[in-house]
């Protein structure tokens, strides 16, 4: 390690690279998928109808419901519909749902519960994401260091690349492992503070979990900070009082009479049908970009007066507030969210070609003896296994929640089963089968099987494009047409893998690694 | 580039592990305690300089990481990171034991 | 946001035209050091617009996150695509830059 500096850092960027790579193109992946949850999760529930948009009479149905159903409940929750969410979604403490809780999804315009195909739909993809599916705290303290990493990961590579003012626009495809490099570099460069932006953000999301040293240092417990920060929420007693709850719709037109642009996403009723009930409007804050957790139109429940409520805005809260609402995008309308769908997607892209790169610069060493190490072996298998077998992974998922019978028990988490399990099974391929031939062959299955999901759709639901389209049902249809898109595109990559390869492995060395290598020129694929 | 090949020296074994540990764990520690004075000593209300400590702090642990690989040797990686850890330390805990006199 | 996206757009295009080589790639024949000069003031400049147009149209928040989006999606659209079409692209650039002002007015 007596380098110069620069060496070094390369050095770090591509063993950090390689190490957390496979992780981190996991958490992108899925990380950008969750910019379309509720999408997701409206395809993997085809149940729940499409309704014109009407919320005053959802919430007055959701209310009903609740007022026959658990009228004693000690609290209440609502989530209205939106244009992303067709049905209402309604819950309370009690009842025989796990943890204490019960759900249930209602038609937003009759107000009948809907019997939904049990899923988790698009939001396994987003727990995965900063969870990996872990025991708790596991999974969160993993994937945010893994976000650490790839903080490490960008930072370095800055460092490493000397010309990444001179080189900002170039690009030059067809030249093997030039090629490689310069598109890792561009996609790197060019939306850098989309990278960076996504990596800090993550662990100020968590850092009172990650970080609690100064939580500690100067609160007696980390609910003190809680409270200061977020306001607590202090628990409503119920007087014993009855007293009816106040219309929901009522309350929702005040709102909207102090804010005409709110976008309401969560109601939270506490003692209803009490002297004391609380009622919290739960704005979206899609008119700002840092969140304000905790603030919403608070009422009394029973007489119907309002109070605002949001902690005083600190610098401080908002910045933090900031990074947190820059990461979710809740501000974004459609044009930016696709935007930033995008730029996870070449965030996952600057990982994978990193990990091909990687892998083909040392493969060349080799070529020459015929003979791969093991270590190499195992890097490709690991390659292949957390790319293109990832995204088998996510098909097989969403093959399940069309496949499994919709009674099933259990069939959530089936789903998930069906994740891994595929998964798994595409681990396995790759040992058994040599490397680009694996790639190929995983990708042009991955082809078939998104390609093929909108005819599934079609088949075991009926609501496939020809019905979604025509009905402006976009949820359902944007997924359709974003999963065949993305079999077109795996098709393409399948293809260049499938295709006779050279004799000589595709990649070159990377030049940015400043030791005075030849870059030998490989044939592009 | 450094090859992967089975010759590589202990020597360079151990100090690469060196420098992970110490950049893994001794760059935690330095991040805690650059985040515990900053939220004692920023000039601002309590949760807000808590905020800003622990929004600061990762910027140092990345700073530990660049520092431990890109020092000479893997000494001076644990030296550059352990001694300001302490100094923050001493300072961190004699503003906390005076803050509770 | 037509707007943000046009200026962005056409002050990529003059600031990657304002580098020597890319110059000579692009429009065949040897920049002078003025045109060059005058190609970055001029892709600043658009830039600055674009932030202008950021800032007017949804504050200084949401406007610089939207500035950044349309500035990188501006980028990444140039550079991955110059190899393929560089003639596309120039167009593309003059048309946007012939639009934004207009599309800044609300014309468009």
């Amino acid at each position: 390690m007596k380098e110069g500096f620069r060496q070094a850092m390369a050095w770090l960027h591509t063993w950090a690279g390689l190490i957390f790579g496979w992780l981190l193109f996991a958490i992108f992946l899925t990380g950008t998928m969750s910019y379309f949850k509720p999408e997701i999760t409206r395809w993997s529930q085809p149940e729940v109808p499409v309704r014109a948009l009407d919320l005053p009479l959802a919430l007055s149905k959701a209310q009903d419901y609740l007022q026959r159903n658990a009228a004693d409940a000690p609290s209440w929750f609502i989530e209205p519909p939106n244009e992303r969410t067709p049905g209402i979604t309604v819950g309370w403490r009690g009842g025989d749902g796990p943890r204490g809780f019960t759900r249930k999804t209602l038609d937003a315009e009759t107000g009948e519960e809907i019997v939904t195909r049990q899923t988790r739909g698009g939001d396994f993809f987003y727990r995965f994401h900063f969870q990996l599916e872990m025991p708790y705290p596991w999974g969160r303290w993993l994937a945010t260091f893994a976000a650490l990493m790839m903080l490490v990961g960008l930072v370095t590579g800055i460092i490493t690349h000397k010309k990444i003012f001179k080189e900002f626009f170039t690009f030059r495809p067809g030249k093997g492992q030039r090629s490689w490099l310069d598109g890792h570099n561009a996609i790197g460069v060019l939306a850098l503070p989309f990278h960076l932006m996504i990596s800090y953000s993550s662990l100020v999301i968590f850092m009172y979990m990650v970080m609690p040293a100064p939580i500690l240092a100067s609160y007696d417990n980390e609910q003190g900070y809680f409270n200061e920060v977020f306001g607590g929420r202090d628990s409503v007693k119920a007087s014993g009082e009855k007293v009816a709850l106040q219309p929901l719709p009522e309350l929702y037109r005040q709102v909207l009479a102090q804010a005409p642009d709110a976008r309401i996403i969560w109601l939270d009723v506490q003692r209803p049908g009490d002297r004391n009930a609380q009622v919290l409007f739960i704005p979206d804050g899609h008119e700002r970009v840092a969140v304000q957790r905790g603030a919403g139109w608070r009422f009394n429940g029973a007489d119907g007066s309002l109070a605002w409520s949001a902690r005083p805005e600190t610098l401080a809260g908002t910045i933090s507030g900031g990074f947190y609402g820059l990461h979710m995008a809740s501000f974004a309308g459609p044009l930016l969210r696709w935007l930033y769908f995008f730029f996870g997607l070449a965030g996952t892209a600057v990982i994978g070609t990193g990990l091909v790169m990687w892998l083909g610069k040392r493969q060349l060493k080799h070529a020459k003896s015929g003979t791969q190490p093991f270590e190499l072996r195992l890097v490709e298998v690991l390659n292949i296994a957390s790319m293109s077998g990832l995204i088998l992974g996510v098909a097989g998922f969403f093959w399940a929640n069309r496949l499994l019978p919709v009674a099933l028990e259990g069939r959530a988490q089936w789903e998930v089963n069906a994740f891994f399990a595929v998964w798994l099974a595409s681990l396995v391929h790759a040992v058994l089968r040599p490397g680009r031939r694996a790639w190929g062959e995983q990708l042009a299955l991955a082809a078939l099987s998104w390609a093929a999901l909108p005819l599934l759709n079609a088949l075991t639901t009926g609501q496939g494009l020809n019905r979604s389209i025509a009905a402006g049902d976009w949820a359902m249809a944007g997924f359709d047409l974003t999963a065949l898109g993305c079999g077109l595109l795996f098709a393409w990559t399948a293809s260049k893998m499938l295709r006779q390869p050279v004799q000589a492995p595709k990649r070159a060395p990377k030049p940015a690694k400043a030791a005075p290598q030849p870059t030998r020129e490989a044939e592009a694929s | 580039m450094k090859s992967k090949a089975a010759g590589l020296p202990l020597s360079y074994r151990l100090a690469v592990t060196s420098r992970c540990l110490a950049a893994l764990l001794g760059g935690y520690v330095l991040a805690a305690m650059v985040g515990v004075l900053l939220s004692q000593w920023l000039p601002l209300s309590r949760a807000e300089a808590v905020q800003i400590g622990m929004m600061s702090s990762f910027l140092f642990y990345l700073g530990a990481f660049i520092w431990a690989f890109a020092t000479h040797s893997a000494w001076r990686a644990w030296l550059g990171i352990l001694l300001p850890s302490l100094a923050l330390a001493a300072i961190n805990g004699l503003t906390y034991w005076m803050s509770k006199a | 946001m037509l707007a943000i996206a046009l200026f962005a757009f056409a002050g990529c295009a003059a600031l990657c035209l304002a580098m020597d080589k890319h110059f000579t790639e692009l429009l065949g024949r040897k920049p002078r050091p003025e045109q060059l000069l005058g190609l970055r003031v001029v892709g600043w400049l658009l830039l600055a617009l674009a932030l202008t147009a950021a800032v007017d149209h949804r504050g200084w928040a949401v406007g610089l996150a939207e500035l950044f989006g349309m500035l990188m999606a501006g980028l990444c659209l140039w550079v991955f695509a110059l190899p393929y079409r560089p003639r596309w692209l120039l167009g593309l650039a003059l048309l946007s830059l012939v639009l934004a002002p207009f599309s800044a007015l609300g014309l468009i």
